[in-house]
């Protein structure tokens, strides 16, 4: 338990130290600012964007335009961002051969996979909720009194969404011995959930769905318990990811 | 301008990160003139006026190691 603590706590520190914590960080404050903004300003946007003389009638944004926003940001932005950041976890280590002498001296090998999961996920889940939090303060300071359905539910969906993906960068980035290798891999993963989405029946199973249904959650048009099986895929994938990362940097030559 | 006060609480944090994050990267950007490309001269315009992306940009691709 002792060496997992620590390792953690390195990593905990060189995300700090390498400015990648701060720049996350910041960039999903930004954002949590930005999409009730963006909701709020969005009719105005679009009427100065009309040719003179043709008048649109738009509804006046609700508090279901800001979460449409905050879904739409964290999943082109935010995650893009956090993958971008998180692709060097393994092979940078690789490359600069800082995990030998570690391991020689007798660091688990199981606990570096495990330490940089924890490191990345709790990085994760800090940018993420605080995200949330403020995008929900001023959702409820912009439309007092306005509810939606279900949002922790939906947000929760998000959320093990993005842990799945970091699991998925995880095995990626101990594949390959250049980050750039990594960051393919989570793509080639992304574009497959895209691709299975041509399937209706698969369709039913993929994650996917847990990061583009928030919206038809919030408004009511879809139940949360109609996305069981994608939520049971997401956790066993996780759970897969990480073992077979383990497994994988067992055999690899470091 | 009075329609725009409703928003005031919005814009002025969001005015303040954006100081923040340029204002860290330049510090960066002067400091530490080592980078794994470009030069001072193109990285300082670069995080001072391309919003947030570039202070990102920056610092994910454009820092040298220590």
């Amino acid at each position: 338990m002792r060496p997992y603590i620590v390792f953690t706590k390195k990593e905990l520190i060189e995300y700090g130290r390498t400015y990648k914590f701060f720049i996350l960080f910041t960039i999903f404050i930004a954002l949590g600012f930005m999409n009730p903004l963006t909701a709020k300003f969005m009719p105005k946007i679009l009427e100065s964007f009309m040719p003179e003389g043709i008048e649109i009638q738009l509804p006046p944004p609700s508090s279901l335009d800001s979460w449409a926003q905050f879904f739409k940001n964290v999943t082109q932005t935010g995650l893009f961002v956090a993958i971008i950041i998180f692709s060097g976890m393994m092979s940078r280590e690789y490359e600069k051969g800082t995990l030998v002498n570690m391991i020689t001296k007798g660091l688990p090998r199981q606990t570096v996979i495990l330490s940089k999961f924890t490191a990345s996920t709790l990085l994760w889940t800090l940018s993420y909720w605080t995200c949330f939090l403020i995008t929900h303060i001023y959702t409820m300071y912009f439309w007092k009194g306005e509810t939606v359905l279900e949002l922790a539910t939906s947000t929760l969906f998000l959320y093990l969404f993005g842990i799945m993906l970091i699991s998925v960068l995880l095995i990626g980035s101990t594949l390959f011995k250049n980050s750039y290798g990594g960051l393919l891999f989570t793509e080639g993963f992304i574009a497959i959930l895209f691709l299975l989405k041509l399937s209706h029946k698969i369709d039913n199973y993929n994650p996917l769905q847990l990061a583009n249904q928030n919206i038809n959650l919030l408004s009511g048009n879809l139940h949360p318990s109609k996305l069981k099986s994608p939520l049971f895929v997401c956790c066993t994938v996780i759970i897969l990811s990480i073992i077979s990362s383990i497994l994988i940097f067992d055999k690899k030559q470091i | 301008m009075d329609q725009y006060i409703e928003y005031l609480p919005v814009i002025i944090p969001l005015f303040i990160i954006q100081i923040i994050l340029s204002i860290t990267a330049v510090i960066h950007v002067i400091r530490h003139p080592n980078y794994r490309f470009g030069k001072k001269q193109v990285w300082i315009p670069v995080v001072l006026f391309i919003g947030f992306i570039g202070p990102f940009i920056y610092f994910i691709f454009g820092r040298g190691d220590d």
